[in-house]
């Protein structure tokens, strides 16, 4: 059976070469929905995402921050770190309020989905931001932010992060935010979270995953650049397979020119380390170094 | 009330009484002007082990200048609320400044990870919606508030907040407790004299920073008259008895954007990154803070007005910040 993976096909031509994280973007942007609401993770790739999918998919897709500025016109691009409580970005909103506004309006159940990026995500879509390893190897990272409001009060989150080992985990260092938690069933009911939200896809450069019926990740898509064993491999784990693998589509030219020329055209996200695809017309390959 | 599950780290103590009898013997109601310099509203107001919060950031609005003076003037033993901020946590960490920090959001280095790690610095784990959410209870008089995320993470297990049977519904609830701290930090667009304080564009939580704490120290880029206050009352947003020092700070939020005033100064942003990212917190302290009487001292001899008018001509909008 084919999972509906609920993309929509990207508008233009295939675009000849581009970098992973640029496909990520992409493939999150096919994602959103018209008329919905996205609070997305302040900067970085979810917000370029839903950029993207107004400008392109969903004219009617609306986002808000967590400093309470809701629907926004951003005049774009962003000065570099300045994607909140900045003027450009909270250009032409239709409200502007402060955090709690954030926090109560997706408490409320007013946030369709939320967007998140992630440095650790686990086998039933928990989050770390907050720390790794430790003894002399521990690393000190700055904590949920506002991702464990989103993960906790949304109805649907949407995880961004990359396909690596270290990254994919049986078990995140430490939960910051909320997936299914332990994994059993109503585990985010008992520890106070509203009913009936979590976590929904995961996002990477090269393959999408949803989660089962008993609340684990399952690999669900592909890009065509990559197999399945290779993917598999930057897994800590072995995640639940799909039966029949679906394909990411490569981004397209319209999507690479908006995200090149108006949405990042300093590549403060997209330049930082990630490969470049080549697509001759007919298959798309890694390229060298 | 059934307690479920409780986080077991410390927390600052919850007091609604105490706040109450600070605010009936401290809080001037009088029209009193409060204008004074940065140095002297730091060393009336902020004191060694203090609890200290701030609001936005060092990059984004946020009371850079006051924040600077905090790191001139050596406090100490300083407990912190590290909610939707930057660089700043890191800057007053490296600076010796922070002995305990309440986490929502920092931005993290090499500052934090050796100061964590030596234990210099104790860190307790929240989130920015919960941060504000226990300075809204602070700000409402109340013990603590309900709320609906947080419950199920590693961070509240690290944290002051307890998952109860609701009396109403039957079903778990995460309470967080109210935070009352010693002394707020705000940086605003206008204030007059006596501390009516106007905000414009979006915040984190100003107004429940400046309610729940026992000292407010407002920074402002203009000094306005009172006259203008009262033309347009629905755009105060902290009102004048709340605030005990008023500062008049221009580039206050220095190398941030201050909406409607000046866009963010990037060479400077991206030298803060720098000395948190490489744990030279001292080196960059040496060469902006330290040497310098103020502020004023300090753009004088580094910044120099063709750049700081450069950062004025940068913003272009001016809706929703002008009144």
């Amino acid at each position: 059976m084919t999972i509906d993976l609920g993309l929509r096909p990207g508008t233009g031509a295939r675009a000849a070469s581009f970098n992973e994280r640029e496909a990520q973007i992409c493939t999150v942007a096919r994602m959103v929905e018209d008329g919905k609401t996205y609070w997305v993770a302040g900067g970085g790739s979810p917000m370029y995402a839903v950029l993207m999918a107004i400008r392109l998919y969903a004219p009617g897709a609306q986002y808000i921050t967590e400093d309470g500025v809701i629907a926004p016109e951003p005049m774009l691009p962003f000065e570099p770190v300045m994607t909140m409580v900045s003027s450009r970005a909270g250009y032409r909103a239709l409200a502007w309020g402060t955090m709690n506004t954030a926090g109560n309006h997706a408490q409320l159940g007013l946030m369709d989905y939320g967007i998140l990026n992630t440095l650790q995500v686990d086998q039933y879509g928990n989050i770390n931001s907050t720390r790794t390893g430790k003894g002399e190897a521990a690393r000190r990272f700055g904590g949920p932010g506002g991702a464990d409001s989103i993960a906790a009060l949304c109805w649907r989150t949407v995880l961004m992060t990359d396909q690596e080992k270290r990254k994919f985990v049986e078990r995140v260092d430490f939960i910051s935010s909320p997936g299914f938690l332990d994994g059993s069933e109503g585990a985010r009911e008992r520890a106070g979270l509203p009913s009936g939200t979590g976590p929904f896809r995961v996002v990477t450069p090269c393959a999408m995953y949803d989660y089962t019926e008993s609340r684990r990740l399952r690999l669900v898509a592909i890009a065509p650049w990559v197999t399945a064993e290779q993917v598999l491999a930057e897994c800590e784990f072995t995640p639940v397979v799909a039966d029949q693998l679906g394909t990411l589509d490569g981004p397209t030219e319209d999507e690479l020119n908006l995200l090149r020329t108006e949405l990042d055209p300093r590549g403060q996200n997209t330049a930082e380390r990630s490969a470049w695809i080549i697509y001759d017309g007919e298959k798309y390959e890694r390229a060298a170094g | 009330m059934r307690i479920l599950a409780e986080g077991a780290a410390e927390y600052l103590k919850v007091d609604p009484d105490g706040f109450r009898a600070w605010v009936r013997d401290h809080k001037d109601r009088t029209l009193t002007s409060k204008l004074m310099s940065a140095r002297d509203a730091v060393s009336r107001f902020v004191a060694d082990g203090d609890y200290l919060v701030f609001d936005c950031n060092y990059f984004q609005r946020g009371p850079s200048t006051l924040l600077r003076e905090v790191i001139r003037q050596k406090r100490r033993d300083i407990w912190l609320c590290g909610k939707f901020s930057y660089v700043d946590v890191g800057l007053l960490v490296g600076a010796g400044v922070v002995s305990k920090l309440d986490c929502g959001f920092f931005w993290p280095g090499a500052t934090l990870d050796n100061a964590a790690r030596d234990g210099r610095v104790e860190v307790f784990e929240y989130s920015n919606v919960v941060m504000t959410l226990r300075l809204q209870a602070g700000a409402m008089g109340l013990p603590f508030l309900p709320v609906r995320s947080f419950g199920g993470t590693d961070g509240f297990e690290r944290s002051g907040a307890k998952l109860v049977e609701d009396p109403f519904t039957g079903r778990p609830i995460t309470l967080a407790p109210a935070l009352n701290p010693d002394v707020a930090l705000i940086h605003v667009q206008q204030s007059d004299v006596y501390g009516n304080a106007r905000v414009f564009g979006t915040g984190i939580a100003h107004q429940e920073s400046a309610l729940a704490s026992k000292k407010v120290i407002i920074s402002a880029e203009e000094i306005i008259d009172t006259a203008e206050i009262r033309r347009d009352p629905g755009r105060t947003s902290i009102p004048y008895y709340a605030v005990d020092a008023v500062v008049h700070a221009p580039f206050g939020a220095w190398p941030g954007n201050c909406g409607g005033y000046y866009g963010s100064d990037t060479p400077g942003v991206i030298e803060a990154f720098g000395a948190i990212a490489r744990d030279v917190v001292p080196a960059y302290a040496d060469k902006y803070i330290t040497p310098f009487e103020d502020d004023q001292a300090m753009f004088n001899a580094i910044v120099g007005d063709e750049r700081l008018a450069k950062l004025r001509a940068a913003e272009t909008i001016s809706e929703g910040y002008r009144a």
